[in-house]
């Protein structure tokens, strides 16, 4: 298996007040092709920096990261663009759909964006595969948490990403729905085989994943079922 | 991102957006009619002008003079092959019915009169009922009146009218002349003979103001630089005297369309204004738009949009919006044009105007676009610096813009006010000093906002209630944008309190009646050996005030030794032409031993040299510094109907015109004039009623003299600048409309962030009527500080205006001054509750959670 991201030393500090505070401190991380990671840790312990990282959403302060052979900590904003347009996926907690935008149009934009051939059809197809077929033309605020989540699925496996990043994808979501739509979640990954790095506080979530990576005050504490080197 | 993408993005963020772009179009629609609709105005007016410049002129070029036209100017056409010529001479008398048959005088009245040769007019059409040949219907004792002269002295067509003593027959009724904008400014009906005619009558005799025109016909189909050629010509021939005005029908009413171009500027500018004003309230919609779109932003560059695409379809949102406000607004500004100057229509050559002006409606859409994205620069660039980071971390705000952005954007701003300023002006200073002014008041506004904020955050909170330590707080927290909405309210609360100060001024010196006692009559070209009689008869009639004083008609030779011609001719800037008019007029000399009660001196003394052998005159001050450049000690020298006389200036005195008393700009001390000749110049106030009567029977008595009454002449002036005035007041309208819509604004803008606020409050246990009473407070502070600020400095463009605009003494109605911080104050707590009423509504969980 070949990596597909590493982190080098990537450290990142922000100003808090007139002090600067470390929140990731150094971290070294490799990921391969296809992994299933859930990144694990109290409140404040780094999770969702190492997530911006990881997508080139944030820069280091120090250190490397590298997707797909590509160093991230070296590109301008617009190289990072049209990384993310290409190679990245996401998924959040709080959904993050274009309020102005129907479910389909949200489903649309990256296809677009990406300039893909067939974008209308095969968001359709994302949209049926997400059960939402008729539901299409329903605005995010007409939509269930649940079904907006679906949607934020459908999203981010249209450009069919190399990596897929989720924060606390079933977050916002009660048990049964969490549930449907982590299923729905591994089914697409599956399908597509993307590798998948999700930030969770949920046990059921990490027990999902083939390897479990522990935060804790901005550092790894432990990393268990990393693939053998 | 495709062309066909970034369209489809563009529309779908036009979702939802239907307030803010009815905001939008209401900040910059409000200017941009007012620019339309001015600037549309102004130019069908000049083309009217233009299109109708020879008939107006009724030839290709006129020479016109009020002395007799020289002879130089028949030797000087002798050159010029294929001119014709007639000529044309007009004057103002009073013209009666013949006496009744009980031998009681007819009735008279004032006319103005115009004799002309055949041949007139060379261009244009004249209008009479019945439609016959001129010269048939003039002769040498025919008249053409107009129709409303008929009832006035109870005459019908083939009567006899008495003009200068001499009978006339009644020919024909006058509908319509070419040289005459159709209910312009006139003295009285308007009545037409032949020059032959008027060589029976005695009135164009010694001391008649009389105008002569010889107006000429060039062959061919002159172009205007044959025209400005042969005018040229003209000039050298008669050797450039001042008092000969050569026209050609390439600058026709030269002083009509300066009028109309300094109304135009100065209208023109307070449009801009409202325009400008408007672009404050898109810069404060922009910025509230795109703080309620950071998440959106924030997930587009998630996805891959790159900084420079979401800043593009930002921008071109923006113009959209611009486009769309500025149509309309152009829409409403032509439709303006279509109905309001039915008001004016009878001020304008042709008497309408057209309404579909597109070049006007053009540049109002330009200026409006401009302005929009001028204003929204600052704002926009905010977009290329929001963290697509925000996506996990809510806390993550936008950077703020670099140094260089932020200098850039300014610069841009100040670059773009100077560009649009100098358009509408048609003049780089005259923009420049508008943006200036415009930056001076801007900053005055933003120092006010800061010395707000230092002094809410020295206010000791411990001493106070809650509620005010907690909208003083919130005054002074950084990041509250009070500064900004200070700026943005104090500048709409500016531009409103002038115009209203403005505005205020000028009804109340209209209406400020005639002093009870002023004379309603004048009477002019009264022969010394008259008065006596005419006295004897206006007191026998009942009149009061009856008063008289000599007139010696003068020219000025030289001022302080210096050639006037010369000097004259050597005036150069903008009150050259009212200068050089001082100069070369026909002087009124009078002569008294007291002033009039209306007189002050105000520098030296009246009558006082010391040395006997000086002449002494007293000149009225303003004319004496403004118009000849003169004060006390200086000598004027007069050419008295061919006899020199010099006078020393040993007094200078004000004149309070407004009590329409006989005043003269020069005073000359008795015994100096006493045998020059003379007229006398009477005025007396005439019992109502009986103004007609004795009317009628000064005419009967003394036909040379011309009776003016001032109470039918003050009412057209104030009826013209009621109209004036009022089209200032719609322009008022507008700014205030603009201005209001930007207080609502800045105000709204803020209260979107508040929402999160008042929820913690209200979590904290502050009920609904305590959080709006602290929010109340706070809008209140800082419109009062807006509004302290934006009336002083409306009050100080008001005085600038006024002074010199006007040319009035200042003086502001205390109640809009007292009025403009109250109102500004109780308007932004009102806009601001009304804002925070959602947020007020809402549960606080609610709130809390979406965050």
């Amino acid at each position: 298996m070949s990596d597909l991201l590493s982190l080098r030393s990537a450290t990142k500090r922000l100003p808090s007040g007139p002090r600067l505070l470390t929140i990731l401190d150094r971290v070294d991380l490799t990921i391969a092709e296809g992994e299933l990671v859930a990144i694990l840790g109290p409140s404040g312990s780094g999770k969702s920096t190492l997530l911006g990282l990881m997508a080139g959403l944030d820069r280091p302060t120090d250190g490397e990261v590298w997707l797909d052979g590509e160093p991230l900590h070296a590109l301008s904003e617009d190289e990072l663009a049209l990384l993310r347009r290409r190679k990245v996926g996401f998924v959040f907690q709080s959904f993050q759909l274009l309020p102005n935008l129907t479910a389909r149009e949200n489903v649309l934009l990256p296809l677009e964006l990406g300039d893909l051939p067939d974008a209308a059809g095969r968001a359709d197809a994302l949209l049926a595969a997400v059960g939402l077929s008729d539901r299409g033309h329903h605005y995010p605020v007409q939509l269930s948490g649940g079904e907006q989540q679906r949607v934020a699925l459908a999203r981010a496996f249209g450009p069919r990403p190399r990596l897929l990043l989720a924060d606390e994808p079933t977050g916002n979501l009660d048990g049964a729905t969490g549930a449907a739509v982590l299923d729905l979640l591994e089914s697409l990954r599956r399908e597509a085989g993307t590798t998948l790095v999700l930030v969770t506080h949920d046990p059921a979530l990490a027990d999902r994943a083939t390897r479990r990576v522990r935060l804790r005050d901005g550092r790894v504490e432990s990393d268990t079922g990393a693939p053998a080197a | 991102m495709t062309a066909s993408l970034f369209l489809r993005q563009l529309a779908r963020e036009a979702r939802g957006s239907r307030g803010r772009l009815a905001f939008f179009a209401a900040c910059l629609g409000v200017g941009v009619a007012a620019v339309v609709a001015v600037g549309g105005f102004s130019s069908a007016v000049d083309s009217g002008i233009r299109r109708q410049a020879r008939s107006l002129l009724a030839a290709d070029v006129s020479v016109e003079s009020l002395q007799p036209i020289p002879a130089t100017l028949d030797a000087a056409l002798r050159d010029l092959p294929g001119v014709a010529r007639v000529d044309v001479t007009e004057l103002i008398t009073v013209v009666s019915a013949p006496p009744a048959a009980d031998g009681s005088p007819g009735r008279s009245q004032l006319v103005e009169l115009k004799a002309v040769d055949p041949g007139y007019p060379f261009y244009g059409a004249l209008e009479t009922d019945p439609p016959l040949p001129l010269a048939g219907l003039l002769g040498t004792d025919g008249v053409v009146v107009a129709p409303e002269l008929l009832p006035r002295l109870g005459l019908a067509r083939g009567g006899t009218l008495s003009i200068g003593g001499q009978p006339f027959r009644i020919t024909a009724t006058l509908l319509a002349e070419p040289d005459r904008i159709a209910g312009s400014f006139s003295l009285g009906p308007r009545i037409l003979v032949g020059r032959a005619g008027l060589a029976r009558t005695p009135l164009t005799g010694f001391g008649s103001r009389v105008t002569r025109k010889a107006l000429l016909k060039l062959p061919g189909a002159p172009d205007s630089a044959r025209l400005t050629a042969v005018a040229t010509r003209l000039k050298e021939a008669l050797g450039h005297p001042a008092e000969i005005r050569v026209e050609t029908a390439t600058d026709a009413q030269p002083a009509l369309r300066r009028a109309v171009a300094r109304v135009d500027r100065f209208l023109g500018l307070v449009a801009l204004l409202s325009l400008l004003v408007g672009g404050v309230g898109i810069s404060q919609t922009v910025r509230a738009w795109i703080a309620s779109r950071l998440d959106s932003i924030a997930i587009l560059r998630c996805l891959g949009m790159r900084p420079r695409e979401v800043l593009a379809l930002y921008l071109g949102q923006t113009a959209l919006l611009a486009a769309a406000g500025s149509l309309a607004g152009a829409a409403a500004g032509l439709l303006i044009l279509a109905t309001v100057p039915r008001l004016f229509a009878d001020m304008i050559p042709g008497g309408g105007v057209d309404a579909w002006q597109p070049l006007a409606a053009l540049r109002g859409v330009g200026l409006g676009v401009g302005v929009a994205l001028l204003f929204s620069v600052a704002p926009l660039a905010g977009v290329r610096r929001v963290p697509p980071a925000r996506v996990l971390r809510r806390d993550a705000e936008p950077l703020p813009p670099s140094r260089g952005v932020r200098l850039l954007a300014a610069v841009l701003l100040l670059a773009g006010t100077v560009a649009v300023a100098a358009v509408q002006a048609r003049s780089l200073l005259l923009g420049s000093l508008f943006a200036g002014g415009l930056v001076a008041a801007a900053g005055a506004l933003s120092l006010a906002a800061l010395a707000l904020l230092a002094a809410a955050s020295r206010v000791p909170r411990s001493r106070v209630p809650f509620q005010v330590r907690s909208a003083l707080a919130a005054l002074g927290r950084p990041g509250a944008g009070t500064a900004g909405s200070v700026v943005a309210i104090g500048l709409g609360l500016l531009v409103v309190v002038a115009l209203a100060l403005v505005q205020g001024q000028l009804a109340r010196d209209l209406a400020a009646e005639l002093p009870r006692n002023a004379p309603t009559a004048f009477l002019l070209d009264v022969q010394p050996d008259q008065w006596d009689g005419i006295r004897r008869l206006l007191a026998r009639e009942g009149a009061t005030r009856i008063d008289s004083v000599p007139v010696v008609m003068a020219r000025l030779t030289a001022v302080d030794g210096r050639d006037a011609e010369t000097l004259a001719a050597s005036l150069t800037g903008e009150t050259a032409e009212r200068r050089r008019w001082a100069l070369t007029r026909e002087q009124r000399l009078t002569y008294m031993d007291g002033l009039p009660p209306d007189n002050r001196v105000v520098a030296g003394r009246l009558w006082k040299d010391p040395d006997p052998e000086v002449s002494e005159v007293s000149v009225e001050e303003r004319f004496a510094r403004e118009n000849l450049g003169v004060g006390v000690g200086s000598h004027l020298d007069f050419d008295v109907q061919g006899v020199p006389l010099r006078l020393k200036v040993t007094s200078l005195r004000t004149v309070d015109w407004r009590t329409f008393g006989i005043n003269f700009f020069f005073v000359v001390e008795p015994g100096v004039l006493d045998a020059a000749p003379q007229t006398r110049l009477a005025a007396a106030r005439l019992p109502r009623g009986k103004e007609d009567a004795v009317q009628d029977l000064l005419a009967k008595s003394w036909p040379n003299v011309s009776v003016i009454r001032t109470r039918e002449i003050l009412e057209k002036i104030a009826g013209v600048i009621d109209r004036l005035a009022g089209a200032v007041n719609a322009l008022g309208g507008f700014t205030v409309l603009a201005g209001l819509a930007i207080l609502a604004g800045a105000v709204s803008a803020g209260t979107a962030r508040r929402a999160r606020e008042v929820a913690l409050l209200k979590t904290l246990g502050v009920t609904r009527a305590g959080v709006a009473g602290m929010l109340a407070l706070e809008y209140l502070l800082v419109g009062l500080a807006a509004g302290l600020v934006g009336t002083a400095g409306g009050a100080l463009l008001s005085w600038a205006v006024v002074r010199h605009g006007f040319d009035v003494p200042w003086a502001p109605s205390a109640a809009v001054i007292a009025a403009g911080p109250l109102v500004a104050a109780l308007l932004t707590a009102g806009a601001g509750l009304a804002a925070s009423v959602p947020a007020l509504r809402r549960r606080p969980l609610e709130t809390l959670r979406a965050e």
